[in-house]
């Protein structure tokens, strides 16, 4: 744990851009390594790094969305146990006609992060086998948890909003002063009336 | 006995005492609410003195008590879960969420008013409310069936195709089994 040399994050750094050429791999701080690369190779890296680089646990897997880039970013987050390293393996998809390949034949628990991801942001995994629905049930619009998603116009559309919220004010003050009371000393620096 | 108005009045008076003093409440915890329900039913508050218990199945409770947000994939159950209750039968609102929408306010997965969906008898406010709010609510709602106020199963029955169309707007697949009962 006090080791601060970076030799063995440092050498698996070295190993993944030894293996795969377009691969960019670099040191984070201790135990942690991060890289990139583009999404074909991503299969063949992940199964490298399971059977050859130790590489066992699929920690988490999840996705960005860089609207102003308009790209989608995959993520993905593997342990060592014995080496006690994490490595962060990320790579840039095209935002529309999102596709990605399929991992759940390498690690059986990613068919639950897909099934989420292609529910919450509409990302389509090919010959990908799992239930339709996941969190939401009958959903038609688009994936929601999209930026291009407008949450509150679809509230507004969908659900009833009972009157009286809309100024959003604090209404601490007209209650004190309906009751006759005095606002107390930790409130009035919320008050909106100086 | 002859079907005169002061007879009627000493029935409903012995009725309302009865009915307020039994509830049987459907365990369902929807939302976080939930939490402030064990100190409610346990030795600290224990409403078990003022007559409520809680109930595990739909059909054998009398009170179903809202704790908190509803989504809507949990708005359905809670629909199906109404229908099965037989009367008399009542719904507690409990928290922000349920009135207005809470924090949720602009959440694409949760509902904003309840009573657009099922008739709420008693609300009880607050994010969290204390046991003691919730308790409160609960005498109110006693109150309220002695007095002969609490009718939200008349509500619906009567007003039933405008709760089905505010229903069927958030379930759009709606595959729900009929309860007449």
């Amino acid at each position: 744990m006090t080791d601060i040399s970076l030799e063995k994050e440092q050498k698996i750094a070295d190993e993944l851009e030894r293996t795969f050429p377009n691969l960019t791999a670099r040191v984070r701080r201790a135990r942690r390594v991060m890289a990139s690369l583009e999404k074909e190779l991503i299969p063949s890296v992940l199964v490298h790094a399971k059977d050859n680089l130790g590489f066992h646990h699929l920690s988490h897997m999840s996705v960005v969305d860089w609207i102003e880039d308009e790209h989608f970013e995959m993520v993905y987050t593997l342990w060592n146990h014995e080496k006690r390293v994490q490595l962060t393996i990320k790579t840039m998809i095209s935002r529309d006609n999102a596709t990605m390949a399929n991992i759940d034949t390498i690690w059986r628990q990613a068919n639950t992060y897909q099934r989420e991801m292609r529910e919450m942001f509409g990302i389509e995994f090919p010959g990908f086998v799992g239930e339709k629905d996941f969190l939401l049930e009958d959903w038609d619009e688009m994936p929601p948890m999209r930026r291009d998603f407008d949450t509150m116009e679809y509230a507004n559309k969908t659900y009833f909003s009972r009157p009286g919220r809309e100024d959003a004010q604090d209404v601490r003050d007209t209650i004190s002063k309906r009751n006759g009371e005095e606002v107390p000393d930790f409130a009035k620096k919320y008050s909106r009336e100086k | 006995m002859p079907n005169d108005k002061n007879s009627q009045k000493i029935v409903d008076m012995i009725t309302g005492f009865a009915r307020s003093n039994s509830l049987f409440m459907l365990a369902y915890g929807t939302g976080c609410g939930d939490i402030e329900i064990p100190p409610a039913m346990t030795s600290r508050y224990d409403w078990e003195r003022f007559g409520y218990r809680k109930m595990a199945t739909p059909r054998q409770a009398d009170v179903l008590l809202i704790s908190g947000y509803l989504a809507t994939k949990t708005l359905k159950r809670v629909i199906r879960s109404y229908e099965q209750m037989q009367e008399p039968k009542y719904v507690i609102g409990f928290g922000s969420c349920t009135i207005n929408g809470g924090m949720y306010w602009d959440s694409y997965n949760t509902i904003n008013m309840l009573d657009h969906y099922i008739p709420v008898d008693v609300y009880i406010n607050g994010c969290m409310p204390r046991p003691e709010a919730v308790m409160s609510g609960l005498f109110e709602l006693q109150e309220m069936i002695k007095r002969g106020d609490a009718n939200g199963a008349q509500k619906y029955r009567e007003n039933l195709e405008w709760y089905r169309a505010n229903q069927k707007k958030i379930i759009k697949n709606w595959k729900m089994p009929d309860y007449n009962w």
